[in-house]
């Protein structure tokens, strides 16, 4: 009997381990030798489009429904858009700082190969809170005590998940300078596969699915911050450390967009 | 420089040169702008000192209470010890969606307290000018009418109609000639 009592308290490993397996990877022939299938550049991100103010009337007068500062983001085939509200009551609440709040949702259409369900699944929680981890550091919570920020991110359509993340990323930092909250700094992401030695920026899914490793970066290119690395795979420290350099400095010319896009809203 | 549009995280300056306004905060010796909007700059008063740089946004829709804010709530509910409000307007702006807070009966009047009665001061649907004294419990922000200003501003008689105050306890229905017991705020 005593076997079967299981101590829940505590994070108990297995007790024996074995090493992950990987699949074949750069060993094997690359199926897209001879540049990428869209013919982008290894360092180029896909076309960024990005407007403010989808789903808070813009410049109107805001009614009560609608949304305090929202964003649509396009890069190539990963379309995003968020909403936030607040700052507003919350359920949670501290008196010192305030609280920030995420879901992350795929529409039922978002992923070509799969209709997704609209019960919310385990990896959108995963999802929720990695992008409440990244982009929690450039909000002044300190300035709005007991109060509640809340972003709703739907992915309209996802190629690649890395890229879909760091998307979301994106667009949430241009819906909350949409919003009027105040930050420290807007965080940028950008996503990067690993293609035999090389790294590749901003897969598609094709890419990402042949690609042994992929990164993640949300970085505040003003404050030179780095908020959230999320890597998927195996790849070499060397490789990992030119990795966060050149995701880092993708990032900053992300931001670039991003700020752009915002300044061209206000004028 | 003024007039720029700026986004968060743009530098304005160094915090030697200016003082940071609304809209901006300092860090390691510079001012940055912490909204997205435009660039202003005060020059500096008679006394000497910095100019003050801020970031304005046109519309500034939100607030959020903060202790020593004057807010104008709208009362929801009643007992002997509490009134629950609805804060609707935080200074000049008003909430996108209502705070809630708690009047409670020893922060109604400054003076007899122990006298203070909850029904002759506040009825249900009356807008209530306060100030809040404390961030609260998990729900509610607390706030005191203690001051002359403060208090009931606006409030209908059982009849329907708009009442005017009569003294610092009574408010009169024009109409009727009916007289309420509430806790009024000076006029301006």
């Amino acid at each position: 009997m005593a076997t079967n009592i299981m101590d829940r308290r505590r994070i108990n490993g297995p007790a024996r381990s074995v090493e992950p397996l990987y699949g074949p990877g750069a060993a094997g022939a690359d199926p897209f030798a001879g540049g990428r299938a869209d013919g982008r550049g290894l360092d180029q991100v896909r076309a960024i489009y990005m407007k403010t103010g989808p789903l808070s009337g813009g410049q109107h007068e805001p009614s009560e429904s609608a949304a305090s500062g929202s964003a649509y983001y396009e890069q190539g085939r990963v379309r995003v858009s968020c909403a936030v509200y607040g700052p507003r009551q919350g359920r949670r609440s501290n008196a010192r700082m305030g609280v920030f709040d995420c879901e992350f949702r795929y529409a039922p259409f978002a992923c070509s190969w799969k209709r997704r369900s609209h019960v919310r699944g385990a990896d959108e929680k995963e999802i929720s809170l990695m992008l409440e981890h990244a982009v929690a550091p450039a909000i002044r919570l300190e300035a709005y005590p007991k109060a509640c920020i809340d972003a709703f991110v739907t992915v309209i359509e996802s190629d690649g998940k890395a890229a879909t993340i760091a998307a979301a990323i994106n667009c949430i930092s241009a819906a909350l300078a949409d919003a009027g909250i105040e930050m420290y700094d807007s965080v940028a992401a950008c996503s990067m596969g690993l293609r035999g030695a090389q790294w590749v920026a901003d897969c598609c899914q094709a890419e990402e699915d042949a690609a042994p490793c992929s990164m993640l970066i949300a970085h505040m290119p003003s404050a030179d911050e780095v908020t959230y690395i999320l890597q998927h795979g195996k790849a070499t420290p060397e490789q990992t450390d030119q990795a966060v350099q050149t995701c880092t400095n993708m990032c900053t010319r992300v931001y670039a967009v991003i700020c752009r896009c915002l300044q061209a809203s206000l004028e | 420089m003024s007039g720029v549009v700026v986004t968060p995280g743009r530098r304005l300056g160094l915090a030697a040169e200016y003082e940071a306004g609304s809209g901006t905060y300092v860090r390691s010796g510079m001012v940055y702008a912490s909204i997205l909007g435009t660039r202003a700059e005060e020059p500096a008063g008679d006394a000497g000192g910095k100019p003050t740089v801020r970031v304005e946004r046109r519309n500034a829709k939100f607030a959020v209470p903060a202790v020593g804010s004057e807010v104008l709530c709208r009362v929801v509910r009643l007992n002997p010890r509490a009134a629950s409000v609805a804060i609707m307007m935080v200074g000049e702006t008003p909430c996108q969606e209502d705070f809630q807070g708690i009047v409670r009966v020893q922060d109604i009047r400054a003076t007899e307290k122990d006298l203070v009665q909850m029904t002759e001061s506040f009825r249900p649907g009356d807008v209530v000018r306060a100030e809040v004294i404390s961030l609260g419990d998990q729900r509610s922000y607390y706030l005191a009418t203690v001051r002359n200003e403060h208090g009931v501003v606006f409030a209908q008689s059982a009849a329907g109609n708009t009442m005017v105050p009569i003294s610092w306890e009574e408010m009169q229905d024009p109409r009727t000639g009916a007289v309420e017991k509430r806790k009024c705020a000076k006029p301006f």
